[in-house]
Parts: C-alpha cells; structure tokens; sequence
C-alpha cells in the first residue's frame, strides 16, 4: 500500500516563502490528479455509480468497487482515484499487495461509468481480469510517478511543489536555488513537462498516429509549424502557469499568440481573419474515441474543414 | 581408432578426443579422424573447435556426411550465415537429404525469412504430406509470413493428431499477427503445458504477456527460453529491451550484441543499441551509429526520433528540426497509406 502523505503537509513549508504559489496551487487539477476516495467529488456528488458492460455489472458504492457476472462477485476497497472526471476518473484497488486499474472509469460527459482507454481492446479471461487490470511494477511506478509526488520517502497525492522543483529538503537547509523552469528553452520544458504528458519523443518513437495521440500535448506542440526549440514563449509555460488551474476560456490565449503574431517575430505572420479567439480556429478541440471529452489539439495549424488530422 | 570410436560412442568424449589428438600426430592427412574428432568435440559442445576440424576434414575429403555435421555445427553455434551457405551447397548436390533440408530451413527461419522458408518446404511437403516436422516448420513460417489461411490448413493438419504443443504455438501466432494477445496468450500457456523444451514457445508466451501488459512475467519467459535456446533471436531482442527500461544498460547490451550476431545487420537491434548508447550518456557514439542506420534506411522513424533528441540535446537546432521534419513526412505517408487515419479531423 502506497502510505499516505497529506498535500498539505507537503506544501505547507513552501507557502512560508511562496505563499501565492501555495495558496493557488492546491486548488489545480494537477494537484489533485489523485486522491484518496473519501477526498473525491465525484464519488461524494454519486453516491452509487453503476454500468453493465457485456456480461459484467460494475457498482461503485460507500468507496467500494464490485463487478459481478450474475453468478459471481469481487469486491474491493478503492484505494486511488485519479483524474478528475473531464477525461475521466479512474479508480485504483489492490488485492494481495498488487495495484489494480479498474476497468471501467467516470466521465463528466456522460455522467456515469464506462470503459476506462483501452480497457475495450480486450475481453477479461475471469471476475478479476473483469475487475480490472493488474498494473505491473513499472506501469505502476509511471502512473503513480505523474499523478503522485515522491516526498521524504513517502507519496504525496497529486503533483505538489516537489514533483517538479525537486526535494525541498536540501533548499529549506541551504537556500540553495531549486529548478526554475522558466530558465530553460521550449525545448527542454517540453521534455520536462512531457514526462507525464509525454514528449514528441515518446510519441514519434512509438509511431502513435491519428487522433488517439490529441491527449499528448507536447508532442503535438512540437510538431506545430510555429514551435521553436529556442524561443519560450511557444513551450507550455509561454501559456499555461502550472500553479494556478486551467483558463478554459479561448481569449485568456489571445495575448500568447499575439506576442510573436502581431510583430513580436518577423517569421510570425498576422492572422487575416481575427485578432481574438486564436485557439478557437487554430487549435481545435477534438474528441479522442472512448474518451467522452474534447481535447484541445496542441499542433497550432490553420485547420480546414475536411483536412486530414496531422501526425 | 577403435578406441576413441568406443570412447565416442560411450558418450567419453573426452577421451575419444585425446585417443584422435594422438591419432592426428601421426595421421594428419586422414580426414575421418579429423571428422571424428569433429563429432567428438560438437559432443562436448565445443562447437568452434568442431567447425575447424571438420572443414579440415572436408579439405582433404569431400563427404556429405561431414558437410551435414558442419552445417549442425554452425547451426549449434549460432552462426546461421554459414549453416546457410553450407547446407544450401548440400542440399543442391542432395535434395533428397531431408535432415539438411529441415535444419537449412530452420536456420531461415530463424533469421525471419519465411518466405525462403515456404519456398524450401512446400514441395517436400507436398510429397509428403502428413510428416509432423515439415508441416510444423511450414505452418510456423506461413503464420509468422502472415499467410494465414494457408497456415491455418497445417494448423488444421497438425491438430488432426490431437492437441498438441506445436499446434497451440502455431494458433497463438497466428492470433498475434492479428492482435488477439490474450487469445494468443491462452495458446502459449497451453503450449508451455504441453512441451516446455518446444524451441521458441518460452520466447513467444513472452511476447503474449509483453503485449497483455505482464512485463516482469515476459522477462522470466524470454529468459526461460533462452536456457534452453541461446540463441533465440526474439527472446534475446525483447529481454534486452526489458533490461534497458529497467536502466541495466551493461546487461541490456550483452543481449542486444548477442542478437546482433544471430542476425547480422539486423536494423532493429542496431537501433536498440544506440538507444543504449543514448541512455549511458554516449551521445557520440549513438549519433553516429543512427546516422549510419538511417542512411542505410533513410525510412527508420524511431532512428530519425533518436537522431532528433541527440541533436537538440546537443543544440544542433538545425539538424533536429530536419530529422523532425523526416518523421513528420514519414508519418504523413504512413497516414495517406492508412484508410483508418485518413479520416478528417
């Protein structure tokens, strides 16, 4: 079992200094990207979830999680959710020491359980393939890598402070300055970010075409015309400040792509239709197949009607 | 003589080869002691040694016999490039030597030509029809060629005897050439059941638990096979990949080289060794292996990927974004050529 350590202890030595970090941070998505059970919404707001999916019924309820095939039924205890329900909460249960990834999952969209990505390409062999699928060890150490943070030899749920700036133990004891990533290139951000959203590396490499890879925003930023390994203001952080939570809204975007497209680079023409809304035409939202949600395509293009998705 | 052939045929192979050592000081130009001792020598599993007296052997005397005992040697050692070219040379002046010809394909096999393999066994299995050996040796290359409705027909052969472990290896291939990893799965383990010591059935339970997500139990069936069949390229190939996620970079090595030598040349090793490269820091050395690579196979996605990191990992902004611009083309061929990802966005 993964021992618990509480979010807020972790961050609590940070706000003493960066209390405008501390204080936004918290409430992001990426801070919660996974929590206890009793801690998540959606499982507070759903008292009982329940699915049939072919020959199995699926029950959430009281933080329990059973499948039954009429004759037979597992239960277990949950022990993680991850995600937040826009693309999908999933659920994490043990048995004998071994992680678990449950087999079906929430979505927003529906409101309600389906299958969790990928778990459709296959057809469980018995009740616990059903259940869900067993996560081995490295498959266990990414997922809990990217949705938990290592701390003073314990897992802080979510990604706090420490998952990107590195151990704070060393730098509470000598001040000693901890990574900024504004310092670095688009480049280097993207790989560092990439690492849980996954770099154009790992994609490209593993030859993952068409719209299944529109969840992999590094990757499909790279391959964006306008992306320049030196130039920060095209990395994640030109747009996104990873201490506060998501701005949805698509002029929030205007002013990043008007730093280089209203003069700020001579390569960087203007647009001839708009000024405002640059995201809502040059990066459309695409719906990924048994994801229930439309993700923002991150390759910044003049996007036709009718033109084949890229990469 | 009569010595070391009783000392031979009572397995002492030790002795047997000292008694022909002797013989050999004062008979170095008769070349059945030379074979003899040949024989010996691949009994102790002295492969190398083996190779040299038999080629000694045929020097002073041509024999088919001998020919066929170099051909298992080299095939025992690892070395199929010359297993092939002796025991092709044998069977053209022999066709007829269905030993020869069932290990000449076996060594095709192996280096994943299947369709030699096909066009080696069909007419003898056609004279043939109802022999285990070439059917199962046709059938797995018609399977792993992806020509399934053939295959399916020796599958269909094969299984007429009963369940058997050759059968259910050759099910479970066919089911993972289309993806279906846990049927495959269930074959594998059935065939592991059936037969443990069947050449390849470790290495290929291995790429069923690879595919259905069970790593650490792919890593203890590819090293299961390769106790028995050092020489099994997959299982060499995928366990060095395994080592190298787990960062045994050294370890990972010693597999990748060793596939290497069971299939010269072969792109896929070369490029997994160049990752090793990349990972241990040795950013040089890995550049210019995948430089090499990709002009060799200017279509290799992964090796311009891994160019592409080496590049910018060294600034070179220039050269990385035109390896980049590679991957993008090679992908943009890929999606024109594939109805699924042609469709509009």
């Amino acid at each position: 079992m993964i021992p618990l350590l509480m979010a807020a202890l972790v961050i609590r030595e940070c706000a003493r200094c960066h209390p405008a970090e501390a204080k936004a941070h918290p409430a992001t998505s990426m801070a919660r990207a996974m929590q206890h059970p009793a801690e998540s919404l959606i499982l507070q707001e759903h008292p009982v979830l329940a699915v049939k999916k072919g020959d199995y019924l699926y029950r959430i309820e009281k933080n329990l999680y059973t499948v039954t095939n009429g004759s037979a039924s597992l239960t277990f205890p949950i022990s993680w959710s991850f995600g937040l329900g826009d693309a999908g909460q999933t659920y994490v249960f043990e048995r004998d020491g071994v992680p678990y990834e449950s087999r079906v999952s929430f979505f927003r969209a529906i409101d309600g359980l389906d299958w969790t990505l990928g778990a459709s390409d296959s057809s469980p062999a018995n009740l616990l393939e059903a259940a869900g699928r067993q996560m081995g060890k490295q498959d266990a150490a990414q997922c809990f890598g990217c949705h938990s943070t290592p701390t003073a030899g314990s897992l802080a749920p979510g990604v706090q402070c420490e998952r990107c700036h590195g151990s704070t133990e060393e730098h509470v004891a000598t001040l000693k300055p901890m990574k900024k990533l504004r310092a670095t290139d688009a480049e280097e951000i993207s790989n560092f970010c990439g690492q849980c959203h996954r770099t154009w590396a790992d994609i490209a490499g593993k030859g993952i075409l068409g719209v299944n890879n529109v969840r992999f925003q590094p990757y499909r930023l790279a391959n964006s015309k306008c992306f320049d390994v030196d130039d920060r203001r095209i990395s994640c952080l030109g747009c996104h400040n990873p201490h506060q939570e998501l701005d949805r809204n698509d002029a929030h975007y205007d002013a990043k792509c008007q730093a280089c497209h209203a003069g700020g680079k001579p390569s960087a023409k203007a647009c001839k239709v708009s000024q405002s809304n640059c995201v809502s035409c040059h990066m459309p939202k695409i719906e990924m197949p048994g994801s229930h949600y439309r993700f923002t395509d991150h390759q910044v293009r003049i996007a036709r009607a009718n033109d084949r998705y890229p990469n | 003589m009569k010595q070391a052939v009783e000392a031979q045929q009572a397995g002492n192979f030790d002795q047997a080869i000292r008694n022909y050592k002797i013989l050999l000081e004062k008979y170095p130009n008769i070349a059945e002691i030379h074979s003899n001792l040949g024989a010996a020598l691949a009994g102790e599993g002295r492969y190398a040694d083996a190779i040299a007296e038999y080629e000694r052997a045929l020097k002073i005397k041509p024999n088919p016999q001998v020919s066929l005992n170099l051909g298992l040697a080299y095939y025992k050692a690892g070395q199929l490039a010359p297993a092939i070219a002796t025991l092709s040379k044998l069977h053209r002046e022999q066709p007829a030597n269905l030993q020869a010809l069932l290990v000449l394909a076996d060594c095709h096999l192996q280096l994943g030509e299947n369709k030699t393999v096909i066009e080696l066994l069909t007419p003898a299995q056609k004279a043939d029809p109802e022999n285990a050996t070439f059917n199962y040796l046709l059938g797995t290359a018609l399977v792993r060629d992806r020509q399934t409705a053939q295959g399916q027909l020796i599958i269909d052969k094969i299984l007429r005897n009963g369940d058997s472990a050759q059968a259910r290896l050759l099910m479970g291939t066919t089911k993972l050439t289309v993806n279906d990893f846990s049927g495959a799965l269930q074959d594998f383990t059935k065939a592991v059941e059936l037969d443990p010591k069947l050449p390849d059935v470790y290495a290929y339970y291995g790429l069923a638990l690879l595919a259905t997500g069970d790593q650490p139990g792919a890593k203890k069936a590819f090293e299961q096979e390769l106790k028995t069949n050092p020489n099994n390229f997959d299982a060499n190939l995928q366990l060095g990949v395994l080592l190298r996620q787990d960062e045994e970079n050294d370890r990972a090595l010693q597999f990748f080289q060793h596939a290497l030598e069971i299939r010269p040349g072969d792109f896929g090793v070369r490029y997994q060794i160049a990752t090793v490269e990349l990972a241990k820091g040795q950013l040089a050395q890995a550049q210019r292996d995948l430089e090499r690579l990709v002009k060799e196979d200017p279509k290799f996605p992964e090796a311009h990927v891994s160019l592409a990191t080496i590049y910018f990992r060294q600034k070179k902004k220039a050269e990385g974004e035109r390896e980049r611009a590679i991957v993008a083309q090679l992908n943009a061929e890929k999606q024109a050529n594939s109805p699924a990802l042609k469709a509009p966005q």
